[in-house]
């Protein structure tokens, strides 16, 4: 009988251990929003930050519009430019002019951008991009309002760099999330949703 | 015919002159135009090797920044976008062009000493394992259009 007890216990033990082990080795990394098991209903919602003028921008601004919203950093020199300079252009293939969908880039870095940094870096692009930034605690509550990973890791010269989810979300009219376009889409499929959402 | 093989890949192999060497012509190189307060910047640019031997970008600088170097870009399934330094450089194999475009490879400038502007050139040294340091041009172009069929 002792026997028996001595064996349940180390079996309770060895299941422990395991669940501690299936804990550990869980990713780490969160699974950042435009993931639908999250519910998509939930992305999204009204929200204030700052615009490139320096005054609060209210989410309403974008009532009865279709938008992309976007969040990077103007010290990326990569994914950002590229992705926004994308959207521009998928926005002109559309052929319904600058009106037909917002396109919005939130700042992941608001200790290096300002109002004055993200409006410079969203006048690169040849046409209207909404360029918003904010204080670290309104940063945060967007991001996690839009599903948004980022984490600053360091990176030698240029002091740290900005780890963040670079996937672009679509909102319909009606102000709810429609879909996304991840960084290695097709222009095809990502011309498909966007004219759903501007329908 | 595999018997002929081994003495047909030694003839090839005395053809050539002496030891395998790169052979490395950087080419095709572009930047982004920045804004002021904009302190870094990607640079793309092609290093063809026509040569038989295998090379490796180690280092890089520019006189329009105070540092440069090899960064690559991934994308996590989750879609969470990661810049990292190359340490180990970049590998340039033999009779190969490795091309460095957006969202993949880019020589990233921090400290620029001002905005590039559009039109602009400038230059890039970049330092390699075996054949020591070549100069690559940079065109700076509009941010709205660049690079934009590199990237799909």
């Amino acid at each position: 009988m002792v026997r028996q007890v001595r064996i349940l216990l180390w079996l309770l033990v060895l299941l422990a251990l395991g669940a501690l082990a299936f804990l550990a080795l869980r990713t780490t990394e969160p699974s950042p929003g435009p993931n639908p098991s999250a519910g998509a209903m939930t992305l999204g919602g009204p929200f204030t930050l700052v615009g490139a003028d320096g005054q609060p921008f209210s989410s309403t601004r974008l009532n009865g519009r279709p938008y992309a919203i976007f969040f990077g950093f103007t010290h990326c020199p990569d994914v950002c430019p590229t992705t926004l300079a994308r959207m521009v252009r998928l926005r002109n293939q559309l052929g319904q002019g600058s009106g037909a969908f917002d396109i919005v880039f939130v700042s992941v870095d608001p200790e290096r951008d300002g109002p004055r940094e993200v409006g410079a870096y969203t006048q690169l692009f040849g046409s209207p991009v909404i360029g918003l930034t904010g204080s670290s605690a309104q940063i945060a509550q967007v991001k996690k309002q839009f599903g948004i990973f980022s984490e600053k890791v360091a990176d030698g010269a240029s002091g740290y760099t900005v780890d963040h989810t670079a996937t672009v979300l679509l909102f319909g009219k009606d102000g709810k999330f429609d879909s996304t376009i991840a960084h290695e889409e097709q222009d095809g499929a990502a011309l498909d949703k966007l004219r759903r959402i501007t329908a | 015919m595999i018997k002929y093989a081994f003495p047909l890949a030694l003839l090839l192999a005395g053809c050539g002159d002496g030891p395998a060497l790169p052979d490395l012509k950087p080419t095709d190189g572009w930047a982004r135009e920045t804004v002021p307060g904009q302190t870094s910047a990607a640079a793309y640019l092609t290093v063809i090797n026509n040569g038989t031997g295998a090379d490796r970008l180690i280092a890089v600088s520019s006189d329009s920044a105070a540092n440069a170097m090899v960064h690559s870009t991934t994308t996590s399934n989750h879609g969470v976008s990661r810049m990292r330094h190359l340490g180990d450089g970049l590998a340039i194999p033999a009779k190969t062009a490795v091309e460095l475009s957006p969202g993949r490879t880019h020589i990233m400038l921090t400290g620029l000493k001002q905005p590039l502007r559009r039109g602009q050139k400038l230059t890039l040294d970049l330092r390699f394992e075996q054949s020591g340091t070549r100069r690559a041009m940079v065109k700076v172009l509009d941010p709205a259009s660049a690079g934009l069929q590199e990237a799909r």
